[in-house]
């Protein structure tokens, strides 16, 4: 028993279903204890949802093992493995008119009572993360009729409300404006503080910085970098990484990472990808 | 409306639909003789109670597998296939010389039902185990079209044994392919394919909410994918053939239905399916009733009066859907 909430070793992973499929990265060692936030970052195409959903098990990786509580993912009965980690995907689809109060519970009530479902009883936990997530006014809003950065937002409580402590979030950010995606982080380091831990991929260097005790960049092209955020998400591996000169500044005490005017570094991820 | 303000409401529907479809009768309404209510009326609202929730049950498990409120028990091919079962089966007793029973068209309809949804199941069997990542990789699409395909190749197959039948047979098959519940005598069948298909999909109706969402996120709440998608699409199957076997192809009901109720509140798959089940009896018993009486001693096809009412309430809905509903 190693105490890690989440841990993938010798993990690689290849596009798409086939085989033969272009080699993503490899040999990726990661271990998640409770506390800390993982932030996956790395060009698109790279392999960040496929991570995201091989840590989560609904994406068979070419090599490799990921334990949850120590025990292999295969080794789970799927309703229990759901009380311990949370899945959030890029895509949702609303087929159905729901309202945001159904959405957000949707995971929460895995075996809803009757008298919940006929008298629309109103659960406190659901209204708590609502207001959290500034949703309180939507509750009762169909979810077909919101912005990309509510519907987001919703999905963001559906992920909580599942009660699991281990948050595996697919671009939670996306379609944030800047006021909620601080909103974002101050939640996710909340989880994090309340003995959970985060992994999830952004595309905001910034925001990763903020939310972060750990990176992993992966570099679309075979490499993946993990560790400690300092230890990683430096400028030049960035800049190698993204095809662009990348800077650092440090402001308040924060490193901000801005895209300089400069030549393009070395578009390492680039050039191999056009090769590969 | 709260979830069980609707379920009170459909209930109390199906009762009076029910009573009125044992009262009203081409000689007026009242109570006829004892023969008349227990031969004749009784077992014909039985089967188009049986037949009317199946078709909404097997039109809201479609709606939810494929992601789409505009499918209905239909777009699987599976009626069609009980059409050119049930055709096919009228049309070799006349070769035959021989008139078919109601039993003999019915088991005609049954075993084209079920080679359709061999075929369904055959060309679709390693799809529904997919658990795609991203919304167009999911099974739902290829559902749909491979659906849309074996319907689409039946009603060839149903208009040509149409130019096949002699004059003598044509009214019979064209009654059967608007729904037509005269000859409906025979509820049973698809009262147990009705209770067989809600045992199948009831217990774990749940799991449709979340597979109506996105495969892979149902899958990491425990949903076991591809066992659950062709449970879910057998049950559609055996209560669509139980019911077009019973009752003809009665359209509208499976599409507006579980639309209906999903309107009024009634969201989650655990409610809509019994819901959808017993608002689609009440549904086919009332406009049969109508269907029998209001050009009597005229039977009209249940078929054409469910479209009637069916097709302009549907238009209603979709247009004040439009309207924001903030």
């Amino acid at each position: 028993m190693t105490g890690a909430l989440l841990e993938a070793e010798g993990l690689a992973l290849r596009a798409g279903s086939a085989p033969r499929g272009r080699l993503l990265f490899d040999a990726l060692d990661l271990r998640v204890f409770a506390g800390e936030r993982w932030v996956i970052v790395g060009p698109n195409g790279a392999g960040k949802s496929s991570l995201l959903a091989a840590l989560a098990g609904v994406f068979t990786p070419s090599a490799g093992t990921v334990r949850v509580d120590g025990i292999e993912l295969a080794s789970w009965s799927p309703p229990a493995l759901a009380e311990r980690r949370a899945w959030s995907p890029q895509f949702w689809s609303d087929p159905f008119p729901a309202t945001v109060r159904e959405t957000a519970a949707l995971a929460r009530e895995r075996a809803p009572s009757w008298r919940a479902m006929l008298a629309d009883a109103v659960d406190g936990d659901v209204e708590r993360v609502l207001d959290r997530l500034l949703l309180g006014a939507l509750a009762a809003s169909h979810v077909q009729t919101l912005s990309g950065g509510e519907r987001q937002r919703v999905a963001i409580a559906t992920a909580l409300l599942q009660g699991a402590p281990l948050l595996l979030l697919d671009e939670p950010a996306s379609h944030l404006d800047l006021a909620h995606q601080r909103l974002l982080v101050d939640v996710l380091l909340g989880h994090a503080a309340g003995g959970g831990a985060v992994v999830a991929s952004l595309h905001d260097l910034n925001l990763a910085w903020d939310l972060a005790s750990h990176v992993v960049v992966l570099d679309g092209a075979g490499r993946a970098f993990a560790g400690p955020r300092d230890e990683v998400l430096v400028a030049a591996r960035l800049g190698a990484v993204f095809g662009v000169a990348i800077h650092a500044l440090a402001l308040d005490g924060r490193a901000r990472f801005v895209v300089g005017a400069g030549p393009v570094a070395t578009a390492v991820g680039q050039q191999s990808r056009g090769e590969g | 409306m709260r979830p069980a303000q609707v379920i009170v409401c459909t209930a109390v529907a199906a009762a009076v639909a029910c009573a009125i479809g044992v009262l009203a009768g081409s000689s007026g309404f009242g109570l006829a003789s004892h023969d008349i209510v227990w031969s004749i009326r009784v077992p014909r609202v039985l089967a188009g109670f049986g037949a009317g929730a199946a078709l909404a049950l097997a039109g809201a498990l479609m709606q939810l597998l494929t992601r789409n409120a505009l499918a209905d028990p239909y777009v699987l091919g599976v009626a069609g296939g009980a059409a050119v079962g049930a055709l096919g089966a009228m049309l070799l007793a006349g070769a035959a010389g021989a008139q078919l029973s109601e039993w003999g068209v019915a088991a005609g309809a049954a075993a084209g039902a079920a080679a359709a949804s061999a075929l369904l199941f055959g060309l679709l069997w390693r799809r529904l185990a997919s658990t795609a990542l991203t919304p167009a990789g999911e099974a739902s699409t290829a559902l749909l079209l491979v659906g849309v395909m074996i319907g689409a190749g039946c009603s060839a197959l149903v208009s040509l044994i149409l130019t096949l039948a002699d004059e003598g047979q044509l009214r019979g098959m064209v009654f059967w392919l608007l729904g037509d519940l005269n000859g409906a005598v025979h509820w049973e069948i698809v009262w147990l394919a009705l209770a067989v298909a809600l045992a199948i999909v009831w217990p774990r109706a749940r799991e449709l909410d979340w597979l109506a969402r996105g495969d892979a996120w149902a899958a990491t709440l425990g949903v076991a994918v591809a066992r659950r998608r062709r449970a879910v699409l057998l049950a559609a199957a055996i209560a669509t053939g139980a019911a077009v076997a019973t009752a003809g192809a009665i359209g509208f009901v499976g599409l507006v239905v579980p639309h209906a109720l999903r309107r009024v509140g009634v969201r989650a798959a655990a409610l809509l399916l019994p819901a959808s089940a017993v608002a689609g009896g009440a549904f086919v018993v009332a406009v049969d009733a109508a269907a029998r009486t209001i050009a009597a001693p005229l039977q009209l096809p249940v078929g054409v009066l469910a479209a009637a009412i069916g097709v302009p309430s549907f238009i209603a809905m979709l247009l004040q859907r439009s309207a924001p509903q903030r």
